[in-house]
């Protein structure tokens, strides 16, 4: 077709190249002069790469967590061993205060009782540790014994504590390395008990009771009257309706942590005393044996000299590395939501578009009938009964977003139906597909692709509602809804994790719109002032 | 022009379109007879003119005939093939010698389609299905569209232009190379110059005596500005509420109009001399076009018309022949030769309707 001939430019008399401007062309100059439509969608594609390249930023594990780091402040400057050391200094000095060994302004007690009663906990912990170190350096206070063994033992341990990542775990299998997560179940299974030195029948029976005890700590939560001979009858059903497959890949994940546990503890020994006598420096990326066989990478590093820009969440997880990870859910339910709702309200529009009669009718009809539904309540009980992972949430608010694309693009294709062109190429013999595609959808493709660009964010706003409610994405995922959602909690201790997640989500909400609006008056300049 | 060969014959075409009530129950509760059971044949090589006020059914004539509508009754003879009882592929290989240029040149032009393609695509659709001469590769037929738009006036220089770079003219032309692509037969104008600016108008138009001249294409062509029509056209079709009043050759009706209607049309056209025009007496046609959604058997103008008789009222008229090939419709003429009967029987879907509401007085 015309696509893939080959490009030859029109000439006049006079050599002078005649370039058509297409229409799509036209709306990209005006694009392209709109400035907050610009700066909207450089925006976006900075999140879109961050998003994609997630893997490849040096970011910590999204879902590890360190106990050691709860609600650590963000911080540019200090290591997560220094906001420790601050934290235990503030407590410490607060209780000095309350002992009265801290001595204060008048002025300053007062102010901190009416913080106190006002439960504004950062201020009081500031001050008090502002002037606590202020006393310290002019030698009016001073640690006494057992506070200054916390300190002391705290700072031992921020300077040896060591974490260990397992980067993968491998073991040879016909000559070939392969990682535990690509082996089927019998070879993991048979790993995991030469590993343990137990029996594969024993084993393979542990893990049978492991699946069918979560299974019924999952049934207990979903019902908690199911007791005695219900709950067990309940969990014999589920286990048979599971299958093989399904209780293999659940084993399977199972024994993947505790070879990592055990892996974890083994080299854990070893590497110490690599690090004492000087032989490794941290941090170390290295390889370790296990006794059968099996053969790990890890990686070591002092786990008190990480830095958190964003602060961590109350399991001590990063919350930039969440942010980030959190964007990639967010903003593939934003595209693949609308993609998948386009491709339904195209399909339903056209046809009642173009079939029109009674087809339409129904169709129509149909669409003003889930229209009078009440649309979250709709997708809340869809992720009720379907149960609450990603795909279902995909496929709920997929379920009800189509039907004012389909409206429009029905709108379109009645409209488009009567014009002249279409009429001129029905008498000159053009199929009905020929005239749908070459002729309907391309003029009715600029109007869609406003339209889902305005819609991606009231995607992510979707999402991120019920994931707020708990409904969404489930842990240890993350998504900026339910990142917000965890905050709320702590809001007034740890501010920072509602209003960091809060802001990325709004600036890229705020992009996503000002490219929606700049796209719809570029390609269509007539609507500036109608909608 | 004598012993003319017939291309074209309308015979009794009817085009009505029912009013539909209600939603899911849908029920036609009437029709609207926009061509009312016409008759005519068009010469080989020959322009023939349809005039009349708007909603007479000009267009819906030519729309039919270029089977963009299905008639609801009635043959339409193309080379002694009814089309519209022909089959699919008959009538693709028929279509392609009736093409039609169309009003409005702004909206029969694809926006997003570079010339290239708007004029190729009827050389694409039948060339893929064989239907041409010959298998054209894609140069062939890239070399055939520059030709068009040499010959409609057009640097050739522009094919990869779109429609929105050119001007109304422009366009028109462009429209017309589409119509030409396929080498048709026959071209059926709806109202080709009625958007265009009149310096324009005279362009296009001696455009397509040119082309007719040079291919010795036939044209029925529509307007409503009688100076075109005088202009352009060999015989005149005067149409009124989806009838034929008049049909003849174009220098006899300027300057013998026989039917009251046809009269007062003519009287409306304004004369380009001030002198003439002050003193000239006018016939001003009282009321608006009745509705076309009753059944008639009457004179389709009874209503309007300045010289109506008592017979009038009672049955339609029937073509009557006045001689040098001129027919007229009205009992004026009842002493010529009967041309052709008038029909006014009514349709099956009609018929079916006016039974269901006779049973339903009835049950009252």
């Amino acid at each position: 077709m015309a696509i893939f001939r080959k490009k030859e430019i029109a000439t006049n008399e006079f050599d002078q190249v005649i370039v058509g401007t297409s229409l799509t062309k036209e709306a990209w100059k005006r694009l392209k002069k709109n400035k907050l439509a610009v700066v909207g969608g450089v925006i976006v594609i900075i999140y879109a790469l961050v998003a994609l390249c997630a893997d490849l930023l040096p970011l910590y594990p999204y879902d590890q967590a360190v106990t050691s780091h709860r609600n650590l402040r963000p911080s540019l400057t200090k290591t997560a061993g220094e906001l420790m050391m601050e934290q235990e200094m503030k407590n410490l000095f607060f209780q000095a205060w309350r002992g009265g060994r801290l001595e204060l302004s008048d002025e300053e007690d007062a102010q901190i009782e009416t913080w106190i009663q006002q439960s504004k906990t950062n201020n009081v912990w500031d001050l008090v540790y502002a002037r606590g170190m202020q006393a310290i350096e002019e030698g009016t206070f001073e640690w006494n014994s057992s506070e200054q063994r916390r300190i002391d033992n705290l700072l031992e341990d921020i300077e040896t504590e060591t974490l260990i990542t397992i980067n993968s775990v491998s073991a040879p299998v016909d000559g070939e390395m392969v990682s535990i997560e690509d082996m089927d179940y019998d070879t993991i299974l048979s790993l995991y008990a030469q590993l343990i030195g137990a029996d594969i029948e024993l084993v393979s029976q542990s893990m049978y009771n492991e699946v069918s005890a979560a299974v019924t700590n999952e049934l207990r939560a979903n019902d908690s009257s199911l007791t005695g001979e219900d709950l067990t009858a309940a969990v014999e059903m589920e286990m048979d309706a599971m299958g093989e497959t399904a209780f293999q890949n659940r084993a399977v994940q199972n024994i993947i942590g505790y070879i990592e546990q055990i892996a974890q503890r083994s080299a854990s020994s070893d590497i110490n005393s690599l690090i004492t006598s000087g032989q490794a420096q941290l941090p170390y990326r290295g390889t370790f044996d296990l006794s059968n066989g099996l053969h790990v990478e890890l990686e070591v590093s002092r786990v008190h000299e990480r830095r958190y820009i964003c602060g961590t969440d109350y399991l001590g997880r990063d919350l930039l590395s969440r942010i980030i990870y959190g964007s990639q859910i967010s903003i593939a339910i934003g595209l693949v939501g609308t993609i998948t709702s386009i491709f339904i309200g195209i399909l339903v529009g056209a046809l009642a578009g173009y079939l029109g009669g009674k087809v339409d009718y129904y169709l129509m009809r149909f669409v003003d009938i889930m229209y009078g539904l009440p649309y979250m309540l709709l997708v809340i009980i869809c992720m009720a009964i379907f149960g609450r992972n990603i795909i279902n949430l995909f496929f709920a608010l997929a379920l009800v977003s189509w039907l004012t694309i389909a409206r429009m693009v029905r709108g379109q294709i009645m409209s488009l139906k009567n014009q002249e062109y279409v009429e001129a190429a029905r008498s000159m013999g053009g199929s009905t597909m020929h005239i749908i595609f070459r002729h309907m959808i391309p003029n009715s493709l600029s109007i869609i692709i406003v339209y889902s660009t305005i819609r991606i964010p009231a995607f992510i706003m979707q999402e991120s509602f019920l994931s707020f409610l708990g409904l969404g994405v489930q842990a240890p995922y993350a998504s900026w809804g339910s990142l917000i959602g965890d905050a709320v909690s702590s809001m007034a201790l740890y501010p920072y994790k509602l209003i960091i997640p809060s802001i990325i989500m709004v600036i890229f909400l705020f992009s996503m719109n000002f490219l929606g609006d700049g796209l719809r008056d570029a390609f269509d300049p007539q609507s500036k002032n109608q909608l | 022009m004598e012993n003319k060969e017939i291309i074209l014959s309308v015979r009794n075409l009817k085009q009505h379109f029912p009013i539909d009530e209600g939603g899911i129950l849908k029920k036609t509760v009437g029709f609207i007879r926009a061509v009312d059971g016409i008759s005519f044949d068009v010469y080989k090589g020959e322009t023939v003119g349809i005039v009349g006020e708007s909603g007479c059914g000009k267009s819906t004539t030519v729309r039919s005939i270029a089977q963009l509508y299905k008639p609801t009754t009635g043959e339409i003879l193309f080379h002694g093939v009814d089309l519209c009882k022909a089959d699919k592929d008959t009538l693709l290989k028929e279509r392609r010698n009736i093409q039609m240029i169309f009003q409005d040149p702004y909206a029969s032009l694809d926006p997003r389609m570079t010339v290239r393609n708007i004029i190729m695509e009827p050389l694409r659709t039948y060339n893929r299905r064989g239907l041409l001469e010959k298998k054209y590769t894609e140069d062939e037929l890239e070399e055939r569209v520059k030709d068009l738009m040499e010959k409609v006036g057009i640097n050739k220089a522009f094919v990869n232009r779109y429609p929105h770079e050119f001007s109304g003219g422009q366009r028109q032309r462009i429209g017309i190379a589409r119509a030409l692509a396929l080498n048709p037969e026959i071209i059926l104008a709806d109202e080709p110059v009625s958007a265009l600016d009149v310096s324009i108008q005279a362009q296009i138009l001696n455009l397509i005596s040119d082309i007719q001249k040079d291919m010795g294409v036939t044209f029925i062509f529509i307007a409503h500005d009688l100076g075109v029509i005088q202009h352009i056209s060999h015989r005149v079709i005067v149409m009124y509420l989806g009838k034929i009043m008049e049909i003849s050759s174009s220098d006899e009706l300027y300057s013998n109009p026989l039917h009251p209607y046809t009269e007062a049309l003519l009287s409306a056209a304004p004369i380009p001399d001030p002198k003439i025009e002050r003193n000239r007496k006018r016939i001003v046609l009282e009321g608006d076009v009745p509705s076309p959604d009753k059944e008639r058997h009457c004179c389709y103008f009874y209503d309007r018309c300045s010289k109506r008789m008592d017979k009038c009222a009672s049955c339609v008229p029937p073509m009557f022949d006045c001689g040098n090939d001129h027919k007229v419709a009205c009992f004026l003429y009842d002493d010529r030769p009967v041309a052709e009967e008038a029909d006014d029987t009514l349709t099956e879907e009609e018929q079916k309707l006016k039974a269901k509401e006779a049973r339903k007085h009835k049950k009252d």
